[in-house]
């Protein structure tokens, strides 16, 4: 069995990206291959490295990063979703000519191809909305 | 790219410029389209309005996402089905013609149970 996962929604209006950190730490956990995670429209703000977390709740952003490196996960943020959300990474900053960049390097900026794939080669796919 | 070929469902829910999911599920099937995938756009509820003619999405500095829906089949992408009950409930034409197939909610749910994978916005 093995599995990608796709998140939409965003870290903290939506319960997508918790409920599908959860999900991906409970499959791993279980020794269930996670091929891929993609975070696709609001969802790439989990890449963002400026969230600043009230000291009394979780904090999600921490827990993927945590997650990718226990289990060497292969996150990807769509690169064109992202760019549109003001989530860039250091090349990216250099491409658009803007003042800083903000993303964790525990992900990685890629396009809707990786998604393809990832449909492609994973047995399902897991997808978290809204 | 792999070899391995799904059917590749994606479906449209939400009416056309009030949020990013029309552009957004469009780009996902272009991009499937783009890698030779057997992907389908079903139409749903209220993202039937973009059967509507003659929209100027534009005015209000919006992408025309209609016109991609044209394009579609540039990509191999030639099976636009819409929800006839979702399209009649809101008054919309839904006669088939080159563009659009209109299929019944029993049609739909062979789509649904003939997909491999299902994406929905």
């Amino acid at each position: 069995m093995s599995l990608s996962i796709l998140v939409l929604g965003a870290p903290f209006e939506s319960q997508a990206c918790y409920t599908s950190y959860r999900y991906a730490k409970a499959a791993l956990e279980m020794n269930t291959a996670v091929d891929r995670v993609f975070f696709y429209q609001s969802s790439v703000h989990t890449a963002s490295t400026l969230a600043c977390t009230p000291r009394d709740e979780f904090d999600l952003y921490a827990a993927w990063q945590q997650l990718k490196q226990t289990y060497n996960l292969d996150l990807v943020v769509c690169i064109a979703a992202a760019a549109r959300r003001g989530v860039i990474d250091n090349s990216e900053q250099k491409r658009h000519n803007k003042i800083a960049h903000n993303m964790s390097s525990c992900f990685e900026l890629s396009g809707l191809g990786q998604l393809v794939e990832a449909i492609a080669t994973s047995e399902k796919l897991i997808t978290f909305g809204e | 790219m792999s070899q391995i070929k799904k059917k590749l469902l994606i479906v449209q829910t939400k009416a056309p410029f009030g949020s990013s999911d029309i552009q957004e599920a469009l780009d996902i099937v272009l991009a499937a389209g783009t890698f030779d995938q057997d992907v389908s756009l079903l139409i749903e509820d209220d993202a039937c309005y973009q059967l509507l003619s003659a929209q100027q999405p534009e005015i209000i500095n919006r992408k025309n996402t209609t016109k991609m829906l044209n394009a579609l089949p540039i990509y191999g992408i030639d099976k636009i089905l819409v929800c006839a009950e979702s399209a009649s409930l809101r008054n919309l034409p839904s006669n088939n013609n080159d563009a659009f197939k209109f299929i019944t909610k029993n049609e739909i749910k062979t789509v649904y149970s003939e997909s491999d994978t299902v994406i929905r916005f």
